[in-house]
């Protein structure tokens, strides 16, 4: 479903992401691991059309370039670290933008009976439909980070790009939004790419790791053959006597 | 209150200032008076014998036209403002952070300095030219922070737009020193007014005050999901380029247009849509006709104000809009906060 050859790009005519070559399949969950500054956010960034790029991204067999920001969005969606918000929406009026990609516009436009179900389910899958009323400026980190993503699974994209989505969310939050984005890939023709920093949450969330170290690919395999020990390689510390201490902790 | 309750009460409201401020002034006409000579111009119909002479010229080649004149510039201003904080994502920009004021002042400046006349413009000239600098302004601000940042982000234009203005008001200043003669002109213009304003002002004014609300109605929900930032907006499926320049364009046509006529007025265009938000929220369907009427009754009751408190002197509009503006705009910006 997206696949992306020989990508480099980066800022200022600096390279970030040098020749990144992967490729994810319906159904698939792929995690992005790398230490801060390696290149994950602007990869992303990239592979969603909004950096400009050397080399390919196929999204379902289309290029990338050739298609408009409209048709980009329907099916390919990015939810980036949160940020912060000036404006009063209603949570509700929030998660409907997700559907301004599949809308004529237009000042008379009037939002579908089709659009109010697929915005109520997206809210429903996130938990928040209690707080549909609300003004989003009086929501904490946590919640506000629900209803983006809500607004993500409102936008009905094929493939979902996640720029750590467990910011500011507490530890069952963390692990719901995991299982969310399982079962949103389980349904057929979907995939997701996820930049995830904890272990054991990428490790659950994903199926396929792809390791970034500089801009290059470090590694690119299924989650269940990854060798572990690059982790500590590549993150310049004791990753697997990290986990191991804790884990004796719990035990 | 439900939104459509709530324009009705703006309307209303709207509807009340322009009749008191038709009515008010060194000739009071009754309300009821202002009413009959309106419909019966709208409708063709005789002025009943009833009401004195005097009044209907009073109000359709005087009163009128100014109070239109108020109306429309406010309603253009507060629009504008309503448009750019959200296009810049900055709930302190304004119309005027683009560079179209300080446009539109030096164009006016030059036309009084160097007393230059036009038999076909005539009257016309001395706008004509102020705004086609407020649209340069904002082409050379744009254009430029174009070249330096091919993103066009918000804080380049911002920044481009503070040193275009500074500089614009730095040649103005000159201007007015080097002709000391032109200086009191140039500055009362910079203060604004609706003094001596007719129906050839208001038959332009008034359509592209219209057509600038149907504009931004239209892509009210592109700015919507600008509100959001650049890359989240992009990601939704904003062309962002593509909206900044359209949005950003005709916020200079608009803005320009009220400034040529009106000279420079501050302050509704910073305040409108803070205060039509507090009770209309933040969605750009309501927002935009909700900011064009509050700023429109807003500035007619400012104007109104500005021509009774000190009879027979004005005080300059733009010192009403700032003096009334401020304490109003603290008064329903806490009290929300408190709630």
């Amino acid at each position: 479903m997206l696949e992306v050859k020989q990508l480099s790009c980066g800022y200022d005519d600096y390279p970030v992401v040098k020749n990144v070559s992967f490729s994810v399949k319906e159904g698939q969950r792929l995690c992005i691991m790398g230490p801060n500054g390696c290149g994950k956010t602007t990869l992303l960034r990239a592979v969603s059309g909004l950096l400009p790029y050397k080399g390919q991204v196929s999204i379902c067999g289309k290029n990338l370039q050739e298609l408009s920001r409209k048709e980009a969005a329907r099916s390919i969606a990015l939810m980036s670290q949160i940020t912060s918000v000036y404006f009063s929406y209603t949570v509700y009026e929030t998660v409907l933008l997700g559907r301004y990609a599949h809308t004529n516009g237009g000042a008379f436009s009037r939002t579908t009976e089709q659009d109010r179900q697929i915005v109520l389910n997206s809210m429903a899958r996130t938990g928040i439909l209690d707080l549909k009323d609300r003004m989003i400026t009086e929501l904490s980190g946590g919640q506000l980070q629900r209803v983006f993503l809500a607004r993500t699974f409102a936008q009905s994209p094929k493939i979902i790009l996640l720029d750590e989505p467990t910011n500011h969310l507490d530890l069952k939050y963390q692990v719901e939004l995991v299982e969310d984005l399982k079962a949103w890939t389980a349904e057929k023709g979907r995939c997701a790419v996820g930049v995830l920093h904890d272990v054991n949450l990428a490790l659950d969330f994903a199926d396929t790791i792809l390791l970034l170290e500089n801009g290059q690919v470090r590694a690119f395999s299924p989650a269940k053959e990854f060798d572990l020990s690059m982790l500590s390689e590549v993150y310049q510390m004791d990753v697997g006597g990290y986990m191991r201490r804790s884990l004796k902790r719990w035990e | 209150m439900k939104t459509a309750s709530k324009i009705l009460v703006l309307t209303a409201a709207a509807l009340a200032a322009v009749i008191l401020g038709i009515g008010v002034g060194s000739v009071f006409i009754p309300p009821g008076d202002v009413g009959t000579i309106l419909i019966c111009n709208l409708f063709g119909h005789p002025i009943p014998e009833t009401i004195d002479p005097v009044y209907p010229g009073l109000v359709m080649n005087m009163r009128l036209p100014r109070v239109l004149m108020a109306f429309f510039t406010g309603a253009a201003l507060s629009m504008s403002g309503t448009v750019m904080q959200s296009v810049l994502r900055n709930p302190l920009a304004s119309p005027f952070s683009l560079g179209v004021s300080a446009g539109a002042g030096l164009g006016a400046a030059l036309v009084m300095v160097l007393g230059i006349s036009s038999g076909i413009l005539g009257a016309f000239l001395l706008p004509a030219v102020s705004l086609a600098f407020a649209l340069g302004t904002v082409i050379l601000v744009v254009g430029f922070a174009t070249r330096m940042d091919k993103n066009l982000s918000n804080t380049t234009i911002v920044l481009i737009g503070m040193v275009v203005s500074l500089f614009c008001n730095a040649i103005m200043s000159m201007l007015s020193t080097l002709s000391p003669i032109n200086a009191q002109r140039i500055s009362l213009w910079t203060l604004g007014s609706f003094s001596m304003k007719e129906w050839n002002q208001v038959f332009i004014l008034a359509p592209v005050t219209v057509l600038g609300i149907l504009f931004f109605l239209h892509y009210a929900r592109e700015m919507d999901v600008m509100t959001f930032g650049e890359e989240q907006a992009q990601a939704l499926g904003v062309d962002m380029k593509r909206m900044k320049w359209l949005l950003i364009g005709a916020v200079a046509v608009l803005t320009g247009t009220a400034t040529a006529f009106v000279g420079i007025i501050g302050f509704v265009d910073l305040i409108a849509p803070h205060v039509v938000r507090r009770f209309f929220g933040a969605s750009h369907r309501k927002v935009i006709p909700a900011s064009a009427l509050f700023g429109g009754t807003f500035m007619v009751l400012c104007d109104l104000a500005s021509r009774t408190l000190t009879p027979p002197r004005e005080i300059p509009i733009g010192s009403i809009t700032a003096l009334i503006g401020a304490p109003f705009f603290i008064y329903i910006y806490f009290a929300g906060r408190r709630r």
